[in-house]
């Protein structure tokens, strides 16, 4: 352990530079989801900004209820980031300040503890991990989940319970073509493999949402990237830092950068937004860390989205699927945290005749937010509440997003509100055309381009 | 812990949660009966009173100032802010509205533990109401979210503070915010129609909103730029302007400040409007090229003109060659075209993101604003530069050039006491600066708290004492965001102020030194005295002259036999006067050409006329500023022939037959069927001096074409009549002479038609200047081309050759499909809209009025003036203006006057229920003494006698043209 027990306020005090970048323009205001629902200057990233430069400045005990609250309260979807003239690096900051309470306050709530129990005791042990989320599988897939829920058992128990039954259930596939039609077999034309990378599975997207890992596997050997899964990978640590547990989030990005060690050369591929905005900031996270200081930024530097991946190839175009009409809502910690805003959408440009509405408001969170649903829950579904209203608009009864986060609290907001709408993640709708492309030839008995 | 709430008891209590140790030790504050009272208005969750969450609002955009309020209060409705007003006011508990924070004036702070009237949640878009081009808002909704909502219409809200990410329309309504494109479309004060406002008392009134010329004061133009002090407004609506049909924009970058300074006094000089025009320095492009806003503005600049030009297709290609010229001429490097949209975005978010992209360089900034005539900015930016390099600071400027509008920038650090000292001595020497090139020291961010001390740099003593006694006659509480705006050296003089300016005499001060006059003396003055026309004669000859001192019935002006008209010569002589009528308590009633003198209510009195008429001397005029100032008397055709000769002019069409005053057009506030595009005089009012009822002379605004520093009294003369002041000096805003005029008129049987004819256009590509419909009979008068019996509906286009060409020749395609007899082209047309401006002043009209509503409700008017008329339909003669819904009608009067009684109120009934107004311009003396002229809704007339209380106690102004006299003599 390199790292120096942490006094209080110790982690901010560190940030001092980064807290006096922002210059309380205001900016930032409209772009936060939680400014925007209740118009309290304590829930913008100004006003929480403030209170940073209050508690390292002293003037603010970091134990003082106001600080936990309002911070904790932040969704950190770092949309403020890109609204930001003075290029303030919230993300950082905020995750200073939840160490900063992590590591002060005196008192914590039970769902607090647990969270914190799972992210030190589960989430680091890849076995301990597997079976957590086999056993949430098995309830998901027995259809059990669905069954409980239709009780309404859960919702007179506690509508937080239900909320995260209805997440579970959220993460189920969906049928992204109107006539179901079983895949018959694998794309088969042969493949020049021009590039290599190394695919980063993620724990809650290798845990239930398998699928969305095999197509992104698939979609890019189809465009010539062989893929690799190194071993000995783990959790992003994302849930860690956001939480406030940053010398557990720096612990699994030990871990990780040693995993892709093998390979410096080769891109490091995610398709979920929220672990690529973490595995970009190793080299932050790992700054101060002499030995691997200089390993986190190389890795860094080598992280990219499925669709940044995509986007330096030239894409092959996939064969018309009978799609529903479909949105796009972007992960925030992809647009916001790795920037990519348009190549997404690019991807998808793939897919012929796709009949796609553009979503207003897609550059605003969900309400998602890692865990932070099932913490403030009253103000994530406020913001969710906005989310549905827009999707609604698009007409679109099919919404792409790239973050298992996103996706299981659009989708349990469907469940919630008893919404036809159905979520899948875009690299799927792209499998589901290159297959369909592969039927197709499969059929006519000859080769195809 | 929670939020708090209040428990039933009355105590506040913190709500419990988990993660704190309140769950065991609930924490008990004081009682706090007022906070309790608060909560029960909008309910616990929107009052916030926890010390530590009222931190972040200690400050505003510029956080130099720090207030920490007693309370936060989040009402959601009209109803709600006035009911919270109200228990403030019982409480006597002064309160600060906020929007979004974002001011830079240290305006949105609560002094003294006062309590935060936050408008945040007050969000919603109430109507939009797209043939009118207009929407009602609440006014925490936010500027660019505005925009955003009327997109869909092809409809924009022009004023675009840097801020508009986030600023609210209230917080512009209160800074008058400017913005980038306000060079050619002006400030938020011509964009806002009407606010409902809540007073310090909690009553809530409605200002403006009735249409084009409302009547009575400007109190909408008052109120917009009075900080928060006034009252809060909790809903606008908003003037919507069209996207623009089409747009250049420009970058040239240059390698020296002062090139592209001297472009930018070039581009305007040369008669080109710019929708905007906006410098950057080298420091400015490299920070911002550092940022999420990058560009790709040259990094080796030392300074960047971002410019752009809107309007029609046609011919803008031209213009903007043009540009490019001027600026390659004064030593732009490379001149780069935006290819598209979202080339021309990126170039206005490098633009708006400036200030915050400097943060990157220094921990704090200072923000400056101050602005400078255009044609001073290459010395007063060497200047600039100079104090920045002499105090050792960081200092960068990116601005609105072409309004002359500073910002320098300073990087600093709030640690560092010294240099904290430094940035405040070098912040007061630029404005110094600007002040001493003719400035303001504020363009767009308003006094607030900031600059208060400036405001001496620019205005009297007697000038801020007007503005103290404005703001007691809209708060007479003193509660509305106090200690703001006017300074208070003398403690806390600003209630003493107002407190004792209710019982000031007209004028315990000494009378001015003019040449004739006798030596200083206290003025006392017994009220109304009864006035001896002999004696008074021989004082006022003592003055002005004999010469200058006729009796008015020999002036035929009706009033009472014994009046007389006195026309000093200058200011001087005419402060003289006013003095010597206050001392003595005769009644004066201003005048200029004495053209308007028989509008409005009978005067109950006038001892005095004067007449400005020999005040016409031109003071001032810079073709690079578009700036002119004149005294009062000036004749307003006079004064455009001279600025024409640079190719400017003041585009007004008030009723004129050649005799007009440019202080008239000021006073009477009419503008004419060109108002449509350019707007009505209060919009070109750039500053003025004027004589108030006890002699005293103040100034308002200035000579700048952006201006927030104090009240913007301009527009409290506009359409006053008089009964403020005596307007002696005036300075305009100009515009660039068109090209080009011409005029095309459509003749149908019917109004409906024609109507139809203009609303297409509307909705069309085009840009008329003008959209007037005229009766049969006045279309014949003013020699419209075309059968006499039927309407006429005048379109005007004015610009450059091409656009005039393109526009009148598709005009003439669409008028041709629709059902109308005759089309014909006019130009030149200058004498038909002359012949038209001089129909109101003809002396066999008996009666004239005139209505506005929104235009859309013009021809149930014109419906319910036919019928109501509908004896001598063919005989009458009136015009409207189609665009922006007046509707004037003069007439003789063959019946009896309780009839002619009874039409009018009838139709000022279906103006008012129209949401418009009705306003008899002229009426024989019978007439006028049995029917009000004006129509104000009570609200407003309490207003407009408060301030009339306030400025002129004892009514020595044209007693009675609004209100019949309250004080007797």
């Amino acid at each position: 352990m390199s790292a120096q027990p942490l006094q209080l306020g110790s982690v901010l005090a560190h940030e001092e530079a980064k807290l006096l970048a922002c210059v309380h323009c205001g900016l930032c205001l409209e772009a936060c989801p939680t400014y925007v629902q209740t118009g309290d200057e304590n829930d913008g990233p100004r006003g929480r900004i403030y209170l940073m430069r209050a508690v390292e400045e002293g003037r603010l005990g970091a134990d003082a209820p106001t600080f936990a609250r309002h911070i904790n309260r932040c969704l950190g979807c770092r949309a403020c980031e890109s609204a930001c003239p003075a290029g303030v690096e919230y993300g950082q900051l905020l995750e200073a300040a939840r160490a900063d309470l992590t590591n002060s306050r005196r008192e914590h709530g039970a769902a607090d503890r647990l969270l914190h129990f799972a992210l030190r005791h589960i989430w680091p042990h890849p076995a301990r991990l597997r079976l957590a989320f086999a056993v949430a599988r098995t309830l998901r897939d027995t259809g059990l989940v669905r069954l409980l829920r239709a009780t309404h058992l859960p919702h007179l128990l506690a509508p937080r319970f239900d909320l995260a039954l209805a997440l579970l259930d959220g993460s189920r596939a969906v049928r992204l073509t109107e006539q179901e039609r079983e895949p018959t077999t694998q794309p088969a034309s042969a493949n020049i493999t021009t590039s290599r990378a190394l695919l980063f599975d993620g724990c809650v997207t290798e845990g239930l949402f398998a699928r969305v890992n095999r197509a992104t596997a698939r979609v890019l050997a189809l465009n010539g990237c062989a893929t690799e899964r190194p071993r000995g990978q783990v959790c992003c640590g994302a849930l860690h830092a956001h939480g406030g547990d940053i010398e557990g989030a720096r612990r699994l990005a030990r871990q990780n950068i040693e995993a892709f060690a093998d390979d410096n050369a080769a891109p490091i591929v995610t398709n979920a937004g929220g672990c690529g905005a973490m595995l970009a900031a190793y080299a932050h996270l790992l700054a101060a860390d002499p030995q691997y200081a200089e390993r986190a930024h190389s890795f860094s530097a080598r992280v990219r989205d499925i669709s940044q991946q995509l986007s330096v190839v030239s894409l092959r175009t996939g064969a018309p699927i009978n799609a529903p009409v479909t949105t796009y809502d972007a992960s925030c910690h992809l647009l916001h945290g790795q920037r990519a805003a348009s190549e997404p959408l690019d991807m998808l440009r793939a897919i012929p005749d796709l009949e796609f509405v553009p979503l207003t408001g897609s550059d605003v969170c969900c309400g998602g937010a890692g865990v932070y649903n099932l913490i403030e829950t009253e103000l994530s579904m406020r913001v969710l509440d906005e989310k549905l209203k827009h999707i609604a608009e698009t007409g679109a009864t099919l919404v792409m997003t790239s973050n298992p986060g996103c996706h299981m609290q659009l989708s349990a907001g469907a469940r919630l509100k008893g919404l036809r709408l159905r979520v899948c993640h875009p690299i799927e709708l792209l499998e589901a055309s290159y297959r369909k492309l592969a039927e197709k030839s499969s059929d006519a008995g000859q080769e195809t381009s | 812990m929670r939020k708090v709430g209040y428990a039933q008891s009355g105590r506040v209590v913190y709500h419990q949660s988990a993660e704190s140790l309140s769950f065991f030790f609930p924490r008990v504050l004081p009682v706090d009966k007022l906070l309790n009272n608060l909560c029960t208005i909008v309910g616990s969750d929107s009052v916030i009173a926890d010390a530590d969450e009222l931190l972040v609002y200690e400050c505003d955009g510029l956080t130099q100032h720090k207030h920490r309020p007693r309370a936060v209060v989040f009402p959601q409705s009209t109803e709600e802010t006035a009911a919270v007003v109200k228990e403030l006011a019982r409480a006597r508990v002064s309160f600060a509205p906020r929007g979004a924070g974002t001011g830079l004036s240290g305006g949105a702070l609560a002094l003294d533990q006062g309590v935060i009237i936050e408008l945040a949640r007050m969000r919603r878009v109430l109507k939009v109401d797209v043939e009118n081009r207009l929407a009602i808002v609440q006014t925490g909704l936010v500027n660019a979210q505005l925009s955003r909502a009327v997109a869909a219409h092809g409809l924009h809200y022009v004023p675009d503070p840097s801020s508009g990410a986030s600023c609210t329309i209230g917080g512009n309504i209160a800074e008058n915010a400017g913005g980038i494109h306000c060079l050619k479309y002006g400030t938020t004060t011509d964009h806002i129609l009407g606010v409902r406002v809540v007073l310090s008392d909690g009553s809530v009134v409605d200002l403006g909103g009735t249409g084009a010329e409302a009547p009575g004061y400007d109190l909408l133009g008052v109120f917009v730029g009075s900080e928060g002090t006034f009252g809060i407004a909790t809903e606008a609506t908003v003037r919507l302007v069209p996207l623009p049909l089409a747009v250049r924009t420009l970058l040239a970058d240059f390698a020296d400040v002062n090139d592209a300074s001297r472009a930018v006094s070039a581009l305007i000089a040369a008669g080109l409007m710019p929708a905007a025009l906006e410098m950057l320095d080298g420091a400015t492009i490299r920070a911002v090229e550092a940022s999420v806003f990058a560009a790709g503005l040259p990094p080796d600049a030392e300074a960047a003109l971002l410019i752009e030009l809107d309007g029609l297709e046609a011919g803008l290609d031209t213009e903007a060659a043009h540009a490019e010229a001027i600026c390659r001429k004064h030593g732009a490097r490379h001149v780069r075209h935006a290819k598209d949209e979202q080339e021309r975005k990126q170039l206005w978010a490098a633009r708006k993101g400036a200030f915050g992209a400097m943060g990157r360089l220094a921990p704090d900034l200072m923000l400056q604003d101050a602005v400078v005539p255009r044609s001073r900015l290459p010395e007063v930016l060497a200047d600039i530069y100079r104090i920045g390099a002499h105090y050792q600071l960081r200092l960068a400027n990116v601005f609105h050039a072409g309004d002359g509008n500073l910002h320098p920038l300073i990087c600093f650090d709030l640690r560092d006491k010294d240099e904290v000292r430094r940035v405040e001595a070098a912040s007061k020497e630029i404005v110094q600066t600007c002040v001493e090139a003719g400035g303001t020291i504020t363009g767009e961010h308003g006094v607030g708290l900031d600059k208060k001390a400036y405001l001496p740099l620019i205005f009297s003593d007697d000038d801020l004492a007007a503005m103290l006694q404005v703001r007691a006659a809209f708060d007479p509480t003193g509660l509305c965001n106090p200690g703001k705006i006017i300074p208070t050296p003398r403690g806390c003089g600003e209630a003493r102020i107002i407190a004792t300016s209710q019982a000031q005499t007209p004028a315990q001060q000494t009378m001015p030194t003019a040449n004739a006059m006798r030596p200083s003396v206290t003025i006392q003055t017994p009220a109304h005295n009864a006035f001896a026309p002999d004696a008074a004669q021989r004082q006022l000859a003592a003055l002005v002259g004999d010469k200058n001192i006729a009796l008015a019935c020999d002036e035929q002006i009706e009033s009472t036999q014994h009046a007389l008209v006195v026309a000093p010569a200058n200011v001087a002589e005419a402060r003289a006067c006013m003095c010597l009528a206050a001392r003595d308590g005769w009644t004066v009633a201003p005048a200029g050409a004495c053209t308007w003198l028989d509008a409005g209510n009978p005067l109950t009195r006038a001892d005095i006329f004067i007449t400005t008429r020999r005040m016409t001397r031109l003071i001032r005029h810079e073709p690079a500023d578009l700036v002119a100032t004149v005294e009062a008397g000036m004749n307003f055709a006079a004064f455009n022939e001279t600025t024409s000769r640079a190719g400017q002019w003041l585009p007004l069409d008030p009723p004129d037959d050649g005799r007009a005053s440019v202080g008239g057009v000021v006073a009477t506030g009419m503008g004419g069927a060109q108002s449509f595009a350019y707007g009505q005089p209060r919009g070109f009012v750039l500053g003025l001096r004027a004589l108030l009822a006890d002699g005293r002379q103040i100034k308002a605004g200035g000579n700048v074409v952006k201006n927030v520093a104090g009240y913007d009294l301009c527009k409290l003369f506009n359409g006053s009549y008089g009964t403020l002041g005596l307007i002696t000096e005036l300075t305009f805003k100009l515009r660039p002479r068109p090209a080009h005029e011409a005029t095309i008129i459509v003749r149908a049987p019917d109004v409906e038609t024609l109507i139809n004819c203009a609303r297409q256009l509307r909705a069309g590509q085009f840009l008329p200047v003008a959209l007037e419909l005229l009766a049969p009979a006045l279309a014949t008068t003013i020699g419209a081309p075309g059968a006499t019996d039927q309407f006429a509906l005048l379109v005007r286009f004015a610009g450059n050759d091409a656009s005039v060409a393109d526009q009148a020749a598709r005009a003439r395609v669409l008028f041709k499909s629709a059902r109308t007899v005759s089309l014909e082209l006019v130009e030149p047309d200058a004498h038909l809209w002359r012949a038209l401006a001089a129909q109101p002043l003809r002396t066999d009209w008996q009666l004239i009025w005139r209505a506005s509503v929104r235009p859309s409700n013009l021809s149930a008017l014109l419906v319910a003036l036919h019928q109501a008329q509908r004896d001598h339909v063919e005989s009458l003669s009136w015009h409207a203006g189609l665009g922006d819904g007046r509707l004037r009608v003069m007439q003789t009067i063959e019946t009896d006057a309780p009839h002619v009684v009874a039409t009018f109120t009838s139709l000022r009934d279906t103006a008012h229920k129209l949401g418009g107004a009705l306003i008899v311009e002229r009426a024989p003396d019978d007439l006028r003494r049995v029917s009000d002229a004006w129509g104000l809704s009570a609200a407003n007339a309490r207003l407009m006698r408060s301030l009339k209380q306030q400025l002129d106690p004892h009514e020595l102004l044209a007693p009675g043209r609004f209100f019949a006299s309250e004080v007797r003599g």
